[in-house]
């Protein structure tokens, strides 16, 4: 049932969609939308830190900043300026699963992007130097610095994998990676790294905006055609993960207030398990109309309602994380707002989901849907996505739907499956005493 | 295996064009529409002219205490229902507060944006305004700046601000307060705002599929039960600059960064400067391959970014370099950024990097104006500075055109190396030696 005021959705991808395969095993994704002239160039590589070995945390995304640094035919720096200077945006990141680049173009500049990512897809090597690489270290030791050792609770999502995911699982370590791994990173160890994953038949080529399905096709095979697939790609460590005890962890730090974070391994991204654990996210922790904030923000008044909610994280090779926040008022007792948050979460057990609390979930969801494939970014990142983590850019389209067909038995299920104390991860900020 | 070797040439490009404006008179306001074709989401802002300059002293962050308190209900619904209300159309309302405006945003799926900007004006014209309601929302906004002020950045703003304008001036006080201003705010404070500056009609912005949506009737919806005339404009501060520099240290003791705040005051958004102040920037600090980002990042690895740039509101303006660097290159950085700031006031700007400049800040009219979020953000620009409707096209055709010589002129002009305040917020027992002997300028500790 979803509420009489929601739109019937029959698909949350209505615009055409069209792939075809390079003779190298690259894919090709075109999706076709002439209403401005701008287009975005997406490419996934199959590869994230879920791939680094032990000693080598970082990498992959150390490796993303390299490939901004010149390749074969393009001069150092000049990958930006050649980007920018023709009116682009771009940028590139890594996660756990994967890496991703892409940039929005004015439609004419279309031929330059995909020259910019043949050149880097296939000769990086050749242009990678000591200097470059000890240039980037710096600048990613800076970013570690800037985003998580020098911000209150900046560290939480590093703990919370360590928490989550036993040593030698894929996501155990962040994507970030250790300052000793960084400090170690050696310039052959790079070279390999890009001749072993930066492979045609390991990445998929999506172009959405302003260009047809014909004369993508033709450039892709100009560009990438003649770059050789590699072989045998090594895949990551399983991502299985067995039955695993509560844990929790206490940091004191210079923090403001004390903070909890709640977090349980669910289901991985894409399966029916993981989309109710979406709409049981939005329901328990998105908006004023949640559960978390009714109860807690306003209520018990226990937790600042600018910092409560929950949220999945979207990852796709092994259980997601499910991860559930509050921070305390001035002169709560963080064992009063852990209880709270208990009660809450265990709520969604004892107290099933009404119709009114699910429908409104649902238009969250909805509008965020249609926000992200709003830009031609999103919809080329989205088929991404979908053709490198499940095999079909059409995928996308059932997104939204499966959301809204979860019912709220669904939810009840999901949360008496995936909500046990018995398996939860807990990490408590508080704040250190003044001298 | 061969790449190509050549760089492609651009294909023909298509012409830029702005989205078709609608404007509709009515029930006292005026609603402009920008015209979305198959645009499945839409978006409205009432932009009503109430900003954080109308606050009275001492009470800094007041208009925000009452942007949070418009969702703790209204005359018809409590805050419960009027958040399920909302989240049930699919959307969420954002209100804001900048120094010139009080903005009210909604944006939904199209067929839900008339009950949506129903929904946001009862909340922006009729709130309720319990007494204890306000008084909690004001006792967690002081918990939430204190939340905010704990991370590095904050303080360094308040420093650099107070230093430029005064810290007994409005404007020389945190945009949205601080946390000792907010503790002061009061119950009636906030009514009191609401009172004299939330009740005329101001501005209904939208952005979405015109074919379906009705402007007349979204206007009603936002402009019923107001009255009174717009506000006359006050003049801009002007520019004073100091002829010598001071830098500004903020303790911050265990930072692994020192987060630099350097500026001085610039003229206001209607300069008739502005392209050529723009272009000037992002030849300085504002694309990636800016002077600055170039030196500091890619080549001494100082620092994750390094951004500089002129903001520019209605009565003032201000010239800021912003960046985190690592501790212990926090001198160098400076001098480093000093050196980049003066040669560019000096010797001007090159063709080749203006080029960069001109392109990008073209390309990105149409490259980040594709979502209705985007476009009603563009809109609040056109009403706030009184531009014309073929603004964006014209302003496009300035970047690419402008003379190089006016640009380097506004560089000259516009820079001032010699009359900059330097905050840095750091280790200060790990830094001030090193700064001291760096004779950058005279040295002062922060009053925060």
């Amino acid at each position: 049932m979803t509420s009489p005021s929601a739109p019937v959705v029959a698909t949350g991808y209505p615009w055409p969609i069209e792939t075809t395969r390079l003779a190298n095993g690259l894919r090709v994704v075109v999706s076709e939308d002439r209403t401005a002239p701008v287009v975005c160039v997406n490419l996934w590589y199959d590869v994230g830190s879920r791939h680094e070995p032990a000693g080598q945390t970082g990498f992959a995304h150390l490796f993303e900043h390299l490939m901004f640094e010149g390749s074969q035919h393009v001069a150092k720096t000049e990958h930006m300026r050649l980007v920018q200077g023709n009116g682009g945006s771009l940028n590139a990141t890594t996660n756990p699963d994967r890496t991703n680049y892409f940039e929005t173009m004015p439609a004419e500049h279309l031929e330059l992007a995909l020259w910019l990512e043949a050149d880097r897809m296939g000769g990086l090597v050749p242009a990678l130097t000591q200097e470059t690489l000890d240039n980037q270290r710096e600048v990613v030791k800076n970013e570690r610095r800037q985003r998580y050792e020098n911000v209150p609770y900046g560290d939480a999502w590093l703990r919370l994998l360590e928490l989550l995911y036993p040593p030698g699982h894929p996501y155990h370590h962040a994507t970030i990676g250790s300052m000793e791994d960084l400090n170690a990173a050696s310039l052959d160890t790079f070279k390999a790294f890009h001749q072993q994953y930066y492979a045609p038949n390991n990445a998929v080529l999506t172009v959405a905006g302003d260009a047809g399905p014909a004369e993508v096709f033709a450039l892709a095979e100009k560009y990438f055609g003649a770059i050789e697939p590699v072989p045998s790609i090594p895949p990551a460590p399983s991502g299985q993960v067995g039955e695993q005890p509560a844990r929790r962890e206490t940091v004191t730090a210079a923090v403001p207030a004390p903070r909890i974070y709640l977090s349980h391994r669910t289901h991985p991204f894409g399966t029916k398990g993981y989309d109710a654990i979406t709409v049981l996210a939005a329901v328990l922790g998105n908006g004023r109309g949640s559960r978390l904030y009714q109860r807690l923000a306003d209520g018990k008044r226990i937790a600042q309602p600018d910092y409560i909610g929950s949220y999945g994280v979207d990852l796709a090779h092994a259980p997601a994380p499910l991860i559930i926040t509050a921070t305390a008022k001035d002169g709560v007792p963080v064992e009063e707002l852990e209880g709270g948050l208990g009660e809450v979460v265990g709520s969604l057990v004892t107290e099933p989901v009404t119709e009114d609390e699910l429908a409104r979930a649902k238009a969250l969801l909805t509008t965020a849907w249609w926000r992200q494939v709003s830009t031609v970014g999103g919809r080329a990142d989205t088929l991404s996505r979908y053709a490198t983590q499940f095999g079909e850019p059409e995928a996308a389209a059932y997104r939204l739907p499966q959301w809204l067909s979860i019912t709220a038995d669904d939810v009840t299920e999901a949360a008496e499956l995936t909500l046990k104390p018995e398996s939860r991860v807990t990490l408590t900020y508080v704040p250190e005493e003044k001298a | 295996m061969t790449l190509i070797a050549t760089r492609p040439e651009p294909g023909e490009a298509r012409p830029y064009t702005f989205p078709d404006l609608q404007r509709v008179t009515v029930a006292g306001g005026t609603v402009i529409g920008a015209h979305l074709p198959g645009q499945l989401l839409a978006s409205a802002m009432l932009m009503l002219d109430a900003g954080a300059a109308r606050e009275t002293a001492g009470r800094e962050g007041t208009a925000t205490v009452l942007a949070k308190s418009l969702e703790e209900g209204t005359r018809r619904r409590d805050s419960a229902a009027y958040a399920i209300a909302l989240e049930s159309l699919g959307a969420e309302l954002s209100p804001s507060v900048d120094w010139d405006t009080f903005r009210v945003g909604v944006s939904a799926p199209v067929p839900q944006l008339l009950d949506a900007v129903r929904l946001a004006a009862e909340a922006a014209r009729t709130p309720k305004l319990d007494p204890a309601d306000v008084a909690r929302v004001r006792d967690d906004e002081v918990t939430a700046l204190r939340m905010d002020w704990a991370q590095p950045g904050p303080r360094a703003d308040a420093a650099l601000r107070a230093d430029l304008f005064g810290s007994a001036e409005r404007f020389g006080r945190p945009m949205h307060g601080d946390p000792t201003s907010v503790a002061a705010v009061t119950v009636d404070d906030v009514l009191a705002f609401h009172q004299s500056w939330m009740r005329r009609p101001g501005v209904l912005l939208v952005a979405g599929d015109l074919d379906t949506l009705d402007l007349a009737a979204l206007g009603e919806a936002a402009f019923a039960g107001t009255e009174g005339d717009p506000l006359p404009v006050e003049p801009p501060l002007g520019v004073p600059v100091r002829d010598h520099r001071r830098v500004i240290l903020v303790d911050r003791p265990g930072s692994v960064q020192s987060t630099l705040r350097i500026g001085h005051r610039s003229p206001e958004r209607a300069t008739p400067d502005y392209v050529a102040m723009t272009l000037a920037a992002t030849v300085l600090g504002g694309a990636f391959t800016s002077r600055l980002n170039h030196l500091i990042r890619e080549v001494k690895g100082y620092t994750y970014g390094i951004r500089g740039s002129y903001a520019m509101s209605r009565r003032f303006g201000r010239f800021e370099v912003a960046a985190g660097v690592q501790t212990a290159v926090t001198v160098p950085a400076i001098v480093d950024t000093l050196g980049e700031i003066g040669r560019t006031q000096r010797d001007g700007v090159t063709e080749e990097e203006l080029a960069v400049a001109r392109s990008w800040r073209a390309g990105q009219l149409s490259v980040e104006m594709q979502t209705p979020g985007s476009i009603v953000g563009a809109l609040s620009t056109l009403v706030l500075y009184g531009l014309p409707d073929d603004y964006y096209p014209r302003l496009r055709r300035s970047y690419l055109e402008t003379p190089i010589a006016e640009v380097s002129a506004a560089a000259a002009g516009h820079l001032h190396p010699h009359g900059l305040t330097l905050v840095v917020e750091g280790d200060a027992a790990i830094i001030r030696d090193e700064l001291v002997a760096a004779e950058i300028g005279e040295i002062v500790d922060a009053q925060l």
